[in-house]
C-alpha cells in the first residue's frame, strides 16, 4: 500500500505514470525537446563554435553542482561556493605571477580549507549549513574585495598559466576534458569508496548512520570539502578564460549550482540522486542559458526563468512525505 | 473468549467490531468497547495489545478499517482530533500538549482566543476570569498568569484535563469522555492521591479512560475494566471484587503454547565471557550496576518505562554517555557516549524505531544490508558490485525477507522484512554483543517466528545478546538470563534456562 497523500503533486504525476520513471528522465526529455526547438529557432545554434560554447560552460557549472551535490547528499547546502569561486579567481591571478605552477596546487587547497571550515561549523559548532554557508560565503566574499577590490587583468608576462587551462585539444575547450575528469572521479568516489556510501547513508537517515557508528563529522566535512575544491577549480577556469580575476564573478554560481542539482532530480532533503543527475541538470540549464540568448530573450527575464526551474525541479523531487508540514 | 457485558446505563460512546489494520499487521481485531456515563474505565493491556491504537481512534487520529462508532446511541465517524473534541471526547498524553512558555490561561484557550472577544479586542480580564473558574472546579490554586513550565507535573495534568473540559463544554457536549494515558508515572504518591481525588469528583459530570500499568490503583479507583491482549478483546468486567493477581491472568493470558519463543533450540551459553558492564551508572537514570554475558547467551532487561533499562541499552551502545563504570567487550573498553566506539567494539543496536533510527529508507534492501560490512566487499580498494550483489542475496536468504529484488527501496517493505534486514545488517557484521530493543514490535506472528528463529541461530552461533520485549512472555520465554529492573536499581537476576522459566506472576511482583 502507497500513501500518496502527502506526495505533492509533482511525485504523484510520477507515481503515476506506467514505467518507473524517475525526475531525471525528465530532464532528459527537456533537453531534447528545448535542443530541437532551439535548432530549428536558429541555424546557428548547432554550429560547432556553439555546440562547444554550451558544453564548455555547462562544464564549468556542472563541476561547481557536483560539489554542490555532495552537500546536498548529506542533507546540507552550501551558499558559499560563489565566495569561493571569487576568491580563487583573484588569487590565482595574483598568485600566478608570483609562485608559477604552484597557483593551482594553492588555490586548490585554499577552497578545500574553506569547505572544512563549513564543515566545522556545521559539525562542531552545530550551526545548519544553510547559515553557516551564508554565513562564510560572505566573509570569504570580503575576502576576495580584500585581495582585490575590483577585476584585474594578468600580465601578459603570465599568460602562458592560463592559456593551459583556456586551449582547446581536438576542437574542445580544456574545460570541458576538466569537467569530464572531475565528473569520472567523484563518480568513482562516490560509487566505489566507503565514504561515498556513507555520504548517501547520512543523507537518507543521519541518525541511523550515527547509530550506526558513523563518523558524522568526517564524512560531512569531507562532502564541504568537495564542494569547496569543485568551486576552486572553477574559480581557476574561470580566471584562466578571462585572463583576469573578478572578487563578484562566483555570484550567479551559488544559484545556479543549486539549480542545476535540483533540476536533474537530486532531492533537497538528501541521500537520493548522483552524478548523472547533476550532468543532465547542468547541461540543462546550460542549453536554456545559451538558448536564450541566441533566441535573445532579455537577460532580466533569464533570471525568472531560472527561479522558476528551481521551483519547478524542487516540486518534482521534493519527497512531502517526510515533511507534512512545510517551513 | 467470550465478553461479559453488564446491562447498566445507555454508554455514551459504544465502538463495535472495531478492527485496524497497518502494512503487514492487524492491531485491533473486532474490538467491541464501551464507556457509559459517569465512570472511571481502565482500559488494560500490555504493550503492544492495542491501547494506543484504541485511543488514536477515540480522539480521531488513526480512522477504524472495519466498525461502527456510536456516541449517544448514534452512529458516527471520528475524523480528527478537532472533531472528536466537538464530539465530547479528549485526551491527555504522556508526553504532555502543553506550550511550556505560554500561561496557563494562554494555554487553556489556544486557538479559542475569539471567544474573549469583546469590542473586537480580546479581553484579557475575561479570560483570566474563566481560567480561574476553571481551575477552581479542578481545585487547582495556582496564577493562571503565570507560564506553564513554572508548574509540577501534577498541575499541568489538571491544566490539561482542564482544556478538556471546557472545549467539551464549549461544544455542549453532553458528558464528555476523557482518555488519561498514564497520567500516574510521572506522579509522586501524594499527587497521585490528589489526582484520583478529584477525579472521583469530576467523573459526576463526566467519564474517563484511565490507563495505566500499575494495577492496584487502576483496581482500587475506576469502575470498570477493559482488558485487550495482541488486538483482541479479552474481557470487560465491574472492578469491584478483582484482585491484581486475575487482571495479571488476564493481561498475560492463559495459553502457553509449548514451543512459541523456540524454547527448544535454546542454547546454554558455556562459552567465555565477551561483555561486562561494571558499576555502569547514569544520574537520574539508573544507578550503578553490573553484569556480565557470555558468548550466545541471551539476557533480558525485564522493567517498567523510567526502570532506567532503556537508558542502560542506550549507554551500551553509546548514544548516552554515563555518568560512572565502564563497559567492556572481548578486552575492548569503548569510549563512551560513541556509538562509532560502541560498534568498532562489537555492539550493535537493534533500535525500537526501526523506521527513524533503523534504516535508510529510500535506500534499497541490498544498501542497507550491506552497511557495516562495505570493507569486505571490496577488490583492490573499491567496492565491488558483484560482491555487494551476492552478500544481499545470501543474506536476504538467511533471513528469509520477502521483496521483490534486492534493489526495492525499503520504505515499501512491512515492518516484519523491514526488522529482517536491520537484523542481517548487524548480524552479518562482526558484531560480538546485539541490543535488541523490542525486535519483535508491531511485526506479524509469522514475522516474530522468523525474528526468534534468527535469535536462536544466532545466539547458538556465539553472539551475546540483550533483549527487552514487548510482553513479559517473550522476554522470558527468550531469555537465559532475566535482569529485573525497578525503580532504577537491578532488583534481582533470575536464571531462565528452558526448563524451569520464571512465571510472569513472579516477575510482575518484582517489576512493580
Amino acid at each position: 500500500m502507497k500513501n500518496t497523500t502527502h506526495m505533492g503533486l509533482g511525485r504523484r504525476v510520477f507515481a503515476m505514470l506506467p514505467v518507473r520513471l524517475q525526475p531525471v528522465h525528465l530532464t532528459i526529455f527537456m533537453i531534447i525537446v528545448l535542443g530541437t526547438v532551439l535548432a530549428l529557432a536558429n541555424s546557428t545554434f548547432l554550429s560547432a563554435y556553439n555546440i562547444n560554447t554550451i558544453l564548455s560552460f555547462g562544464a564549468i557549472l556542472m563541476i561547481v553542482a557536483l560539489g554542490q551535490m555532495f552537500v546536498i547528499l548529506i542533507g546540507g547546502i552550501d551558499l558559499s561556493v560563489g565566495g569561493v569561486i571569487s576568491f580563487v579567481s583573484v588569487l590565482f591571478v595574483l598568485l600566478v605571477g608570483e609562485v608559477g605552477y604552484f597557483a593551482f596546487p594553492i588555490c586548490l587547497f585554499a577552497g578545500v580549507m574553506f569547505g572544512l571550515i563549513n564543515g566545522l561549523i556545521l559539525t562542531i559548532v552545530k550551526i545548519p549549513s544553510f547559515i553557516a554557508t551564508l554565513g562564510t560565503g560572505g566573509i570569504i566574499t570580503s575576502l576576495a574585495y580584500l585581495v582585490s577590490p575590483r577585476s584585474i587583468s594578468a600580465s601578459p608576462s603570465d599568460y602562458g598559466y592560463f592559456e593551459l587551462i583556456d586551449g582547446k585539444i581536438l576542437g574542445m575547450s580544456n574545460s570541458f576534458y576538466i569537467g569530464v575528469a572531475t565528473f569520472l572521479t567523484l563518480g568513482a568516489f562516490l560509487r566505489f569508496s566507503i565514504t561515498g556510501r556513507n555520504i548517501y547513508y547520512i543523507g537518507s537517515n543521519i541518525r541511523m548512520s550515527w547509530m550506526s557508528g558513523t563518523d558524522i563529522v568526517r564524512n560531512r566535512c569531507i562532502a564541504f570539502m568537495i564542494s569547496g575544491g569543485c568551486a576552486a577549480i572553477v574559480g581557476i577556469i574561470i580566471s584562466s578564460i578571462r585572463y583576469g580575476g573578478d572578487p563578484v564573478v562566483g555570484t550567479p554560481y551559488v544559484l545556479n549550482s543549486i539549480a542545476a542539482v535540483v533540476v536533474g532530480g537530486t532531492a533537497l532533503t538528501g541521500g537520493s540522486g548522483g552524478i548523472v543527475n547533476v550532468l543532465f541538470g547542468a547541461l540543462f540549464l546550460s542549453l536554456l542559458d545559451n538558448g536564450l540568448n541566441v533566441v535573445g530573450v532579455d537577460q532580466y527575464f533569464q533570471q525568472a526563468l531560472l527561479g522558476a526551474m528551481i521551483v519547478f525541479g524542487v516540486a518534482v523531487t521534493f519527497d512531502r512525505s517526510k515533511t507534512p508540514i512545510i517551513k | 473468549m467470550t465478553v461479559q457485558t453488564t446491562f447498566g446505563a445507555q454508554p455514551v460512546l459504544k465502538m463495535i467490531g472495531i478492527g485496524k489494520r497497518f502494512p503487514g499487521v492487524s492491531a485491533l481485531r473486532n474490538i467491541d468497547f464501551e464507556v457509559r456515563p459517569n465512570e472511571i474505565l481502565g482500559l488494560l493491556g500490555e504493550n503492544g495489545a492495542g491501547k494506543s491504537v484504541m485511543t488514536k481512534i477515540m480522539i480521531g487520529i488513526h480512522q477504524p478499517d472495519d466498525g461502527e462508532i456510536q456516541l449517544n446511541g448514534q452512529a458516527t465517524k471520528l475524523l480528527g482530533p478537532v472533531d472528536a473534541i466537538k464530539k465530547g471526547i479528549g485526551g491527555v498524553f504522556q508526553e504532555g500538549s502543553l506550550l511550556p512558555n505560554l500561561s496557563v490561561m494562554e494555554n487553556l484557550f489556544l486557538c479559542h482566543e475569539r471567544d474573549f472577544m469583546q469590542r473586537g479586542v480580546i479581553s484579557r480580564r475575561a479570560m483570566v476570569q474563566e481560567a480561574r473558574r476553571l481551575m477552581a472546579t479542578m481545585k487547582l490554586d495556582i496564577d493562571v498568569t503565570e507560564p506553564v513550565s513554572q508548574f509540577a507535573p501534577a498541575a499541568k495534568q489538571m491544566i490539561e484535563i482542564a482544556r478538556v473540559l471546557w472545549l467539551a463544554e464549549q461544544y455542549g457536549a453532553q458528558n464528555p469522555i476523557v482518555i488519561l494515558d498514564e497520567p500516574t508515572t510521572v506522579l509522586n504518591d501524594g499527587e497521585r492521591d490528589t489526582l484520583f481525588e478529584i477525579l472521583q469528583e469530576l467523573k459526576q459530570r463526566m467519564s474517563i479512560i484511565f490507563i495505566s500499568h500499575r494495577l492496584q490503583e487502576v483496581l482500587e479507583n475506576c469502575d470498570r475494566l477493559h482488558v485487550l491482549k495482541d488486538g483482541d478483546n479479552v474481557t470487560q468486567i465491574p472492578a469491584a471484587g478483582m484482585q491484581v493477581a486475575d487482571i495479571e491472568r488476564l493481561l498475560v493470558g492463559s495459553e502457553f503454547s509449548g514451543d512459541r519463543f523456540r524454547e527448544t533450540d535454546q542454547h546454554t551459553p558455556d562459552g567465555d565471557v565477551v561483555f561486562k558492564v561494571e558499576d555502569l551508572g547514569l544520574r537520574g537514570a539508573f544507578e550503578p550496576l553490573s553484569f556480565e554475558l557470555r558468548a550466545g547467551e541471551i539476557v533480558s532487561l525485564v522493567g517498567l518505562i523510567g526502570s532506567g533499562k532503556e537508558e542502560l541499552c542506550a549507554c551500551i551502545a553509546g548514544t548516552k554517555s554515563h555518568d560512572t563504570g565502564t563497559v567492556w567487550v572481548d578486552g575492548v573498553t569503548p569510549a563512551k557516549g560513541s556509538p562509532q566506539a560502541a560498534v568498532r567494539a562489537g555492539i550493535g543496536h537493534v533500535p525500537v524505531e526501526r523506521r527513524e533510527e533503523g534504516l535508510a529508507l529510500n535506500m534499497s534492501v541490498m544498501d542497507n544490508m550491506n552497511h557495516l560490512v562495505l570493507d569486505r566487499l571490496k577488490t583492490a580498494g573499491a567496492i565491488h558490485r558483484r560482491k555487494e550483489i551476492e552478500h544481499a542475496h545470501e543474506w536476504v536468504a538467511e533471513c528469509l525477507v520477502k521483496t521483490p529484488t534486492i534493489h526495492a527501496a525499503c520504505s515499501g517493505l512491512s515492518g516484519g522484512n523491514q526488522q529482517k534486514i536491520i537484523l542481517s545488517k548487524w548480524l552479518s557484521s562482526n558484531v560480538k554483543v546485539l541490543i535488541l530493543d523490542h525486535p519483535t514490535r508491531g511485526i506479524d506472528i509469522g514475522a516474530k517466528d522468523e525474528v526468534y528463529r534468527l535469535i536462536r541461530k544466532f545466539s547458538k552461533a556465539g553472539i551475546a545478546m540483550i533483549i527487552m520485549c514487548d510482553t513479559l512472555e517473550e522476554d522470558t520465554g527468550l531469555a537465559n538470563k532475566m535482569v529485573v529492573m525497578s525503580e532504577r536499581k537491578v532488583v534481582d537476576v533470575l536464571d531462565a534456562a528452558p526448563e524451569h522459566k520464571p512465571t510472569p506472576t513472579d516477575l510482575i511482583k518484582l517489576i512493580v
